[in-house]
Formats: C-alpha cells, sequence, structure tokens
C-alpha cells in the first residue's frame, strides 16, 4: 500500500517540476507591488519608494 | 504366454499367474504366498489380508505410462518399522518390463529396476548417511539419501514380480532428485538393486479418471470409536492415514492399527490449548482442510522457545501443516529432499537461495488429536531453518533405531573402525516448505477472529514495503531523463544587457546611486535571470531594485550582492564570493518591461562600475537535484526501517548477518 502511495506521491512530484519548469516558476520570490509613476520617473522619488535592506557585505 | 493355473500347495485352490513373469501369487483363498520355482510351487507362507488404505488403485487397474500400456497385477503392504504401512503396486508392462508403483500419504512413484554393471558398487547400508549424495547412475544421476529403514512384509495380494516372503525384513534406503527424481535402494540381497523413476500423478500414469468419482466422493468422516482407556467416545478425523490420536476425554495417547486402538501412555494435561480448534475446517489451496492434529514443540536456546503446530489434512490435498510462532504463521508443506542442496550456511531450492537461520534440536512438547506417524511426546529431532522471506525452508532429521550391530567397511584402519563403532541408524530427512501467511488470512480462513498480534520479526515474514525500491530507481529514472528534456529544451536567451560605468562617489554609504534601464521585452511563462557583475577588490558592491512592466507599473522587487573577498592566512590563500552573483525570480506576463535600481558599494568614496544583464529560459539544475533528493526521501526512511526490521529478524538466529545480538 506504502509503495503505491509512494509512487502516487512520485508521480505527482515529477508533474509538479514539469509544472515548475515549464511555467518559470521561481521559489523565494519578492511579493510583488506596483512602483507608482513618480518612482518610476526620477531617482528621488525611486529612492524614497524603494526600501534598502542595508546591505553591508558578508565580510 | 498362456495363463499357468496350479493349486495352491496350501490349500488346494486353483492360483492363477496370468502374467508370464510374476513370481509369486497370492491365494485368494487362504492367503498363503505361492511361488513358483523350476518345478514345484513353493507355499511361502501366509500373508495379511489387505488393511484399507483409500487407495486410488486397485489390481487389475490398466493404464499407460512412457506410452507403454502396463496393468496393475499385484499389491503388497509394507510396514514400517516406526509404525505405519504403505502399498506398493506391481505393474506388468506390455514390453514384459515390471514397475514399482509405490503409493504413500497421497503420493505415487513410480520406479524400475535398473541393471547395474558389476563394477558399480553402492555403499552399504550401515554406511549410507541421511542426506548423503548417492551415484545412482555413475556419471549421470546422484540422488540425495531421503531416508533409510527397515520394511517388513505384511500382506499382499495378486501377483508380484519377486520372491516376497510373509514377515521378512529388509532394508531399504529412499532416494530424491532435484528434478522429481525417486529411487530405492533395496538391500534385501547381498548386491544391492537399485529402482529408480520419479513421482507421478494418476493422470500422467491414464488412470485418474478410472477411480475419479470415488476419489472425488471422498471425504474427511469421523470414524467413532471409544477409548481403551477410558471408554469415552473418540472420533477419528482421518481413519485411512492415522497411525496417532490422543483421547480427548482422558487425554490418553493412543495408537492406531487398522482401525483399532491401543494405550500408549497417558499425557501430561495441556499446557497449552490450540488456538485453532481440531475439528476445524478453512480454506486453503482451493480446498478445505480440516485440522486433525496438533502438536507443540520446542528449541532450547538461552531459555526454551515454543512454537505450535496445526495438522491439515484433506484427501484430495493430503497434508499440510499451519505453524504458529510467537503469533506469526506459516503454511507448510513438504518437499522432496532432491530439490534442496545444501552448501554451507546456504540452501537452494529450485534456484531460490536460502540463508541458514537456526540448526537446532527440535523437541515434542504435547500432542492432540491425530498424526499420520508414530508421534511421541519428547520425540526430537535435528531441525535446521533456512529464510527467504516470505519463505522458510526446514530441514528435519531423525534417527531411528540401530539397524544391527557395528559394522566397519573391508580394509577400513582402526582408526576408521573406532570411528564408524556406531551403528548407523536408520532415519529420514524431511524438507518443507512454509509460507508466511498473514493473521487476517488465517482467520479468514477458519471463519475465526481474535487472534493474537505478534510482536517481534518472525524469521520469514515478508518485508511488506520492498517494491518502494522498484518505484524508486523507476521514478529516479523518470525524474532524470524528465530534467534532462527540460533542460535540453529549454529557450535561454539574453533580453537586456548594460554597463553602467559611471557610478560616482557617494557621500556616504546610506546614499545610493538610483538608474532606470533601457526597457527591454520579456516573453510570459519563461524565469527570468538577473545577474550583476562588479570589478569588486576585497569588497562589496549591491544592486537592489525592481523589474517593472511598463503598461501596468506593476514591478517585482529583486536583489544581488556582489561580493569577493580573498588573502592568505598561515601561508595559505583564500578567496570568498565572487566577482558575478545572479539571482532567478519567476515568470511575468509578456509584456515591456524596465528595471529600476540602487547600488550601493562598500568603498563609497570611490567610483564603481556594474553591469547587469537579465536572461530569460534559464534551465535549472537545482530544480532537478530537488526533485531527485524529493524523490528519494521516502526510499530512504524506508531503507533505514528496513535495516532495523531486518536486524530484528536475525535478532534470535546464531547466524545472522548483523552480528550477535
Amino acid at each position: 500500500m506504502l509503495s503505491k502511495i509512494y509512487l502516487a506521491a512520485g508521480i505527482l512530484l515529477i508533474v509538479f517540476y514539469g509544472v515548475v519548469a515549464f511555467t518559470g516558476k521561481e521559489f523565494g520570490d519578492p511579493q510583488r507591488q506596483v512602483v507608482p509613476e513618480e518612482a518610476r520617473k526620477s531617482a528621488g522619488g525611486y529612492r524614497s519608494f524603494h526600501y534598502w535592506s542595508g546591505y553591508r557585505g558578508g565580510k | 504366454m498362456s495363463p499357468l493355473q496350479a493349486s495352491c500347495p496350501a490349500c488346494g485352490a486353483t492360483v492363477t499367474f496370468k502374467t508370464g513373469s510374476s513370481i509369486v501369487v497370492v491365494c485368494e483363498f487362504c492367503h498363503s504366498a505361492v511361488a513358483r520355482g523350476d518345478r514345484r510351487l513353493e507355499d511361502l507362507g501366509k500373508v495379511a489380508e489387505i488393511v484399507e488404505t483409500g487407495s486410488p488403485l486397485q489390481v487389475g487397474l490398466r493404464g499407460v505410462y512412457n506410452g507403454v500400456a502396463f496393468e496393475l497385477t499385484g499389491r503388497a503392504q509394507l510396514g514400517h518399522e516406526a509404525g505405519g504401512l504403505w502399498d506398493e503396486w506391481y505393474a506388468a508392462f506390455a514390453n514384459g518390463a515390471w514397475g514399482w508403483l509405490a503409493e504413500a500419504q497421497g503420493r505415487f512413484y513410480f520406479t524400475f529396476q535398473q541393471a547395474v554393471g558389476g563394477q558399480h558398487l553402492f555403499p552399504p547400508f550401515e554406511y549410507l548417511q541421511v542426506g548423503q549424495a548417492v551415484a545412482a547412475i555413475p556419471g549421470s544421476l546422484t540422488l540425495t539419501v531421503a531416508e533409510k529403514g527397515e520394511a517388513r512384509a505384511l500382506g499382499a495380494e495378486g501377483e508380484i514380480p519377486y520372491r516376497l516372503v510373509p514377515g521378512e525384513q529388509h532394508r531399504y534406503a529412499d532416494l530424491a532428485g532435484p528434478r522429481g527424481e525417486f529411487g530405492t535402494l533395496d538391500y534385501s540381497q547381498p548386491q544391492p538393486l537399485i529402482f529408480l523413476g520419479r513421482e507421478v500423478t494418476l493422470a500422467e500414469i491414464g488412470v485418474a479418471a478410472a477411480r475419479a468419482p470415488e476419489r472425488e466422493a471422498r471425504r474427511v468422516q469421523a470414524h467413532q470409536l471409544s477409548c481403551p482407556n477410558c471408554g469415552g467416545p473418540l472420533a477419528l478425523l482421518a481413519p485411512d492415514v492415522t497411525e496417532r490420536v490422543t483421547c480427548p476425554n482422558c487425554g490418553s495417547l493412543l495408537d492406531v492399527n487398522q482401525g483399532q486402538l491401543k494405550f500408549l501412555k497417558a499425557l501430561q494435561r495441556p499446557r497449552v490449548v490450540p488456538i485453532i480448534p481440531l475439528g476445524k475446517t478453512g480454506e486453503f489451496e482451493g480446498g478445505r482442510m480440516t485440522v486433525i492434529g496438533f502438536m507443540q514443540r520446542s528449541v532450547t536456546f538461552d531459555r526454551v522457545y515454543y512454537w505450535e503446530e496445526y495438522l491439515l489434512y484433506n484427501p484430495q490435498i493430503g497434508f499440510r501443516w499451519l505453524v504458529r510462532s510467537d503469533d506469526h504463521w506459516s503454511f507448510v508443506q513438504s518437499v522432496s529432499p532432491g530439490e534442496v542442496a545444501v552448501s554451507g550456511k546456504r540452501a537452494v531450492f529450485r534456484g531460490k537461495q536460502f540463508r541458514l537461520f537456526q540448526d537446532t534440536a527440535a523437541r515434542v512438547e504435547y500432542v492432540a488429536g491425530e498424526f499420520y506417524w508414530k508421534v511421541t511426546e519428547g520425540e526430537t529431532v535435528r531441525a535446521a531453518d533456512f529464510i527467504r522471506a516470505p519463505e522458510m525452508l526446514s530441514m528435519e532429521i531423525s534417527v531411528g533405531a540401530p539397524a544391527q550391530e557395528p559394522q566397519a567397511q573391508p580394509g577400513a584402519t582402526n582408526r576408521q573402525r573406532r570411528k564408524t563403532a556406531y551403528v548407523a541408524p536408520t532415519g529420514e530427512v524431511n524438507w518443507s516448505l512454509g509460507t508466511y501467511v498473514k493473521r487476517s488470512d488465517v482467520e479468514k480462513a477458519f471463519g475465526i477472529s481474535g487472534l493474537p498480534r505478534p510482536s517481534n520479526i518472525a524469521p520469514n515474514q515478508p518485508f511488506l514495503h520492498k517494491k518502494i525500491y522498484k518505484y524508486w530507481m523507476l521514478l529516479l529514472a523518470l525524474t532524470f531523463v524528465f530534467g534532462i528534456v527540460v533542460m535540453a529544451t529549454g529557450s535561454r536567451r539574453e533580453v537586456f544587457r548594460a554597463t553602467y560605468n559611471d557610478l560616482k562617489p557617494r557621500t556616504g554609504p546610506e546614499d545610493s546611486e538610483v538608474r532606470f534601464s533601457e526597457p527591454f521585452e520579456l516573453k510570459g511563462g519563461q524565469n527570468i535571470k538577473i545577474t550583476a557583475e562588479a570589478n569588486v577588490d576585497n569588497s562589496w558592491l549591491a544592486v537592489d531594485g525592481d523589474i517593472i512592466d511598463q503598461a501596468t507599473g506593476l514591478g517585482q522587487a529583486f536583489s544581488v550582492p556582489v561580493e569577493y573577498y580573498y588573502g592568505s592566512e598561515s601561508g595559505e590563500s583564500w578567496s570568498e564570493g565572487s566577482r558575478s552573483s545572479d539571482v532567478h525570480i519567476s515568470a511575468l506576463p509578456a509584456g515591456t518591461y524596465t528595471l529600476a535600481f540602487e547600488v550601493h558599494w562598500e568603498k563609497w568614496q570611490q567610483p564603481a562600475a556594474v553591469t547587469i544583464r537579465v536572461e530569460q529560459g534559464v534551465p535549472r539544475l537545482i530544480h532537478l537535484v530537488l526533485a531527485l533528493l524529493a524523490v528519494s526521501i521516502i526510499p530512504i526512511l524506508i531503507g533505514i526501517y528496513h535495516f532495523n526490521f531486518e536486524k530484528r529478524r536475525w535478532a534470535d538466529s546464531d547466524h545472522s548477518p548483523y552480528g550477535s545480538s
């Protein structure tokens, strides 16, 4: 019984892999949001819209 | 040749030798065995009347074997030294040959006397060992000694092709071969005679139809008797074949001889009650089998281990056993010793290899019901079990009474004489094949419920999830091939590339450079890879931004940090990171997009440069690796469980491949 469940799950997994591959899905994308007009036009507007993580390097 | 009629030398009645080459005819009136010699008939003595054994054969029955017609002209009933008897039928063939058709426990063996050259010497009976290989036909056929013992001519009828002397004993050894061959070494003469043939079915020898309706009509019927010890009623469920029975009223062990009961001894009160009652019928192998006997047996290691055996009987199927050990069940049937080859700790049966599990002495602790052999409490045999779940191949060697005074082979040295100072015992080797039966199947077969659940792993208990490994290999192959196809057919292409080498020094670490890219086209349904390349040198640069749909303004954020550090420590150089870094994001709707991004860099006091590249349809090896890992998680867990299962299976074995427990 477990073997059959595993086989079914394995086939579903391959199907899922196919869906991911053929739809261009990636994992861990940040959320999408509408970028306001002013943020798309000026550096200042974008700087105030965009949140910078404050990256400081890994070393 | 015309029949020879003569007067019986004992009673004067007419006896007829219908077959020209028969030696003895049994007088129908006085049961004298009358032999014909060169000049006169000789009275060899009286034989007992034939005991009804329920055989489907009868004198006068005609059949065909290997294309040659035969007729059964006579029959002898031979007594086994351990009790019981078997039928031996004599077949006169149309080509003048004689065949010996032995019948025991519902099985038939057709053999023919073989002419053996004077050079070939068979081992003397005294040196013959049960289980020993014997060259039955030198250079071409080797058989295994399955049984050796002494037989006594008891009853007879019809015409017989040899000089049968009533009551005379002779020694014999039964041989078995790997492909159903069967043979008998007859030690009744100074030079042993050998008979070779094989096990046959009645259909094969063309006599099944003759008595088929009668055989079909045979059923296990209770035969009512009274116990000679207590007078209580006692029903024999298999009166044709029962040799021993226990009285359900007083517990006496009784010997069954031609339907008569004889008190042997009082047995101990039962320490164990059969969980399946005697007389209960169950559906096995397509037939209803009746529980006619029950035994409790034991082996002793560090302590005494008990198990139970239920003897099942159906006249058409024969005998089978249902074995209960630690609440695990096995359905057992006997196999020919010649079909099993043992080599060290391995046994091979029908091409399958079994591993030795245990080899010890097994003792009968308690018996109840009926048995087809002269069973006694305390009876001990050497028992070895070889396993290959769900099957277990079991060997039992029983040792009979000494055959005769010790004899050494001619020419033996003194040392050999001392070594052979034991009389070669009579005995037999029995092999049986047990197949694991689920508790629920036993309950279903007998229409009962509530059998106890086992709490350990049986030696022949199958591991139920073995199929998962096959599926694992299948899924791995499928995933791998599918992954290769996905990657080979990927439409990887660059949709944007720009180098920004005019990033001016900033006013502080928080101050960033913001840029907007030229528009570029994206297709739908394809992932996106954004790569940043910067000539960082023991420093970092980070690109944080959005990829924005020009039509809707919908933006997907991304972050690509680039860092590269290197140096040397204790004389060893090292490096960390890379001057190129990337990020993958999911496919976006088809359309025109731009990048809006901020750039920060560690050495903000200095100018910087970065190249941004956007690609679509990028094959992802990591997804294939993750899929292969995901497919493997359950089989790996099952594998760990399987390993522990096997360790527990072998925990009680002295021959465990996992070492001593």
